[in-house]
């Protein structure tokens, strides 16, 4: 009896040896719900549709490629919300701009099957900051805290605001404002910020456009000193100027060691209106900026409006709004753009994006092409702005990371008769490097 | 012909009333979701098996034979006997004890938050699910040596239980036990620790508990003079557990040579590749769940940081996470070992203090059901 027993409780661990084997990646990669992407979606007023916030799936080999599982609406907003980024505790945040909500912290949760669901989003204290932008989180004085550039900061035409937040509570711990016409002339200031980066005790944003888009440009960069949480230097970047504005510096990456350990570190910063990627070395010992230098120049390569900067464990990628291209270059030769292949052909007004597996273990990246919450007048849209609706294809385009084979397209305005503004990744931001 | 009516009718009457009995016996379950169900989003995604959907009926039933003694074949020990509700369902000794008076192989497991993580269970992943790990110690003849026909038999002789499976499942059956008792342990999630509510933003770390969060969470680098405890190289940053992707949950840290190393993960995969792998455990309640390692040879987490500062014992299949984690700058393979200071390991125990989930630790929901009915 006891042989037989021993026998019957040895039987599933025989047959378990026989079964076991070691899961693929894709697989894991589908438990981990990479290809669930979070969409920023922007009701368009002539469709009369309402902004929200949803989850999607972006997987072109999974039957339900390109709906929505989940999704929030905000009826009460003007202007949606615009970017998102997890902390490193994991919670949610995105910024906005409808003055109303200019921060906001979304919440997800899951059901008892485990399907992930939006629960709605809580709008934060900002102490009158407005048109939120960029978050990142890093640290001064040893202590972590949430930084976010407000392009509006608390008005005005030469407005603009870094807000720091303590990353617990959501408490603004401080707002950081130097207006041009505030400190004075030579004085650092800080005007219309957007992009944000950091590095050890610098971190830099970008001078970037007036909300309204009309009033002022910026071209500059400001460094902050995290140990005092001031603006110490502004750096211009601006070369050329085909379309005849200030070169609009957008978004930075303060290129670093931690990203890879042969990156000598450099600041490496977008103009919007320039059509540049410029360089900005750094050097460490003694904590000085070297000259800015162009990199790469879109009216030599007939690229325009580049943006968003993003890196896998090997590539950074840069999108270029017009044609609608991410071009891709080897990390670890950061600070110089070398090439790693040809361009990834996304749409008009590529912009965020993220990495994941297919279900069948094909590495993929998607593609959210859409340069801003706008419009296009000859949809009656009011939020038309001039070229800018050229470059809203209102799409995700969804691309073999490998050759760069366009494998499917959620064409959100024909779909769900709305933009689509910004894309993270469901669990985790499905990137490795942004800011 | 009188009687030959009354037979008829008695007839008739036996066949509409065994119709309608079976009728109702046939009737399936229709058991209700589980209510309020709620799980920290960063613990990731979770998958329930098709066939046994989390519903409070299943709750319910698999709490009870969690603690019905009727499991084992001398009706005197139940699944909580090795696994105790405010040791986080461990047994605080270094290895359960087994029918024969000696020790069985292993500490036992604390149950939490087994939705998540590595989907093999026992510490050598001999049961691929949790049904599958439910019916194991019960059939085991030096655990709780219950043949299963014997139990369903015994099970099926109780009013209660014939209703509780009925509502929850149908029959009595041993695939019917598993499946209430795996629902019972995929609902023991403890979400609701000093470290979850500083995730959620509710509660701040004390300086030295922050500072061991950022040592575990960090792998040292000497060049970047980075600090490291090397923790979250096995154990993720939310769950504290194993990773789930295919063996990875699974690890040699360093306590035998090559002479002594158990087979560990080998003894079901066959491959040597895996001698000495052991299930990475959940560092959830970490506190109340001492002894530690799968043999409970350390006794308390000062030893466990010991071992890993300069204690770790070199093996052919020692984890190269452990091998190259020092937070000295040293020719390779000369020292094996944290080299953390004396502040940094006590701040790293602070942090694992910060685990202790005391609502999971006492949840009504969790206790033993008999004790209400006493």
């Amino acid at each position: 009896m006891m042989l037989h027993n021993e026998l019957k409780g040895a039987l599933p661990a025989l047959l378990t040896a026989a079964l076991i084997a070691t899961a693929p990646a894709h697989t894991e990669a589908q438990v981990r719900e990479e290809s669930h992407g979070v969409v920023l979606l922007r009701g368009l007023p002539t469709l009369e549709t309402a902004h929200s916030i949803a989850i999607v799936e972006l997987d072109p080999e999974q039957a339900n490629f390109g709906e929505l599982l989940s999704e929030v609406e905000q009826p009460e907003m003007t202007h949606p919300l615009h970017h998102l980024y997890y902390s490193p505790a994991g919670r949610l945040y995105a910024t906005g701009l409808d003055p109303v909500c200019s921060l906001a912290e979304i919440g997800l949760e899951r059901d008892a099957t485990g399907a992930p669901q939006v629960t709605g989003f809580d709008c934060l204290d900002t102490q009158g900051q407005m048109v939120g932008e960029d978050i990142m989180w890093h640290s001064s004085n040893g202590k972590e805290y949430m930084f976010v550039t407000f392009m509006g900061g608390l008005g005005g035409d030469d407005g603009g605001t870094l807000g720091v937040f303590d990353p617990q509570s959501n408490a603004v711990v401080k707002v950081i404002e130097a207006r041009p016409s505030q400190v004075g002339a030579d004085q650092p200031y800080i005007m219309y910020p957007h992009g944000i980066s950091a590095f050890q005790d610098r971190m830099i944003i970008t001078s970037t456009v007036h909300p309204d888009l009309a009033t002022g440009v910026g071209n500059a960069l400001t460094v902050i000193d995290l140990n005092s949480l001031e603006p110490i230097q502004n750096i211009v970047v601006e070369n050329e100027k085909p379309l005849g504005f200030p070169s609009s510096p957008v978004e930075v990456l303060f290129a670093r060691p931690t990203m890879n350990e042969n990156i000598k570190p450099a600041v490496l910063v977008n103009t919007m209106f320039g059509f540049e990627t410029w360089k900005v070395p750094y050097d460490e010992a003694s904590k000085t900026f070297g000259s800015p230098e162009v990199l790469y120049s879109g009216v030599a390569n007939n690229t325009a409006v580049p943006l968003e900067f993003y890196g896998t464990e090997t590539e950074l990628f840069i999108s270029h709004a017009l044609p609608g291209v991410v071009k891709r270059y080897d990390l670890s030769k950061l600070p110089e753009l070398v090439s790693t292949g040809p361009d990834i052909q996304a749409e008009a007004g590529a912009h965020h994006m993220i990495f994941f597996k297919s279900k069948s273990g094909r590495d993929l990246i998607a593609i959210q092409n859409n340069l801003l919450n706008l419009g296009n007048a000859a949809d009656n849209d009011p939020t038309d702005v001039d070229f800018i609706a050229a470059v809203n294809a209102h799409t995700i385009t969804v691309h073999d990371l490998a050759t760069g084979e366009r494998l499917g397209t959620v064409n959100f305005r024909e779909k769900y008769n709305k933009g689509v503004d910004n894309l993270e990744g469901l669990f985790g931001s499905g990137f490795v490097h942004h800011h | 012909m009188a009687d030959q009516r009354w037979i008829a009718a008695v007839a008739a009457a036996v066949t509409i009333g065994g119709g309608a009995f079976f009728t109702v016996r046939a009737l399936p379950p229709d058991p209700t979701p589980v209510a309020g169900f709620s799980a920290p989003f960063v613990f990731g995604r979770f998958s329930v098996p098709q066939d046994n959907p989390l519903t409070e009926e299943a709750f319910a039933l698999g709490r009870r034979l969690f603690y019905d003694p009727v499991l084992s074949g001398s009706n005197d020990r139940s699944c909580a006997t090795c696994h105790i509700q405010r040791l986080a369902f461990t047994d605080g000794l270094p290895k359960a004890a087994g029918l024969d008076a000696e020790d069985l192989d292993f500490s036992s497991m604390s149950l939490v938050n087994l939705l998540w993580g590595q989907e093999r269970f026992f510490w050598d992943g001999r049961a691929l699910g949790l049904e599958q790990q439910a019916l194991l110690p019960i059939q085991n003849p030096r655990e709780m040596a219950q043949d299963l026909e014997g139990l369903v038999s015994e099970l099926n002789g109780s009013r209660q239980y014939r209703r509780m499976f009925r509502q929850a499942y149908g029959d009595v059956s041993s695939e019917n036990i598993a499946r209430a008792l795996a629902t019972f342990m995929r609902m023991l999630i403890s979400a609701d620790s000093k470290y979850d509510r500083f995730l959620r933003g509710e509660a701040k770390l004390s300086e030295q508990e922050e500072l061991g969060r950022k040592l575990f969470m960090a792998h040292p680098d000497t060049k970047a003079s980075l600090r490291g405890g090397n923790c979250i190289d096995c154990h993720s940053q939310f769950l504290t557990s194993g990773f789930r992707d295919g063996l990875d949950g699974f690890s040699n840290n360093g306590l035998d040579r090559d002479a002594d190393l158990p087979a560990g993960l080998m003894a079901v995969t066959g491959n040597p590749a895996h001698k000495g792998f052991f299930k990475v455990p959940t560092l959830r309640n970490i506190a109340v769940t001492a002894p530690y390692m799968h043999d409970g040879r350390l006794r308390t987490l000062e030893d466990v940081m010991d071992h890993y500062n300069d204690g770790v014992v070199v093996s052919d299949t020692l984890s190269p996470l452990i091998l190259e984690a020092d937070n000295a700058a040293s020719p390779p393979g000369s020292f094996v070992g944290l080299r953390l200071t004396d502040n940094e390991k006590a701040a790293i125990i602070a942090f694992l203090r910060t685990l202790t989930d005391e609502t999971f630790l006492s949840d009504d929901r969790f206790s033993n059901p008999f004790e209400g009915e006493k």
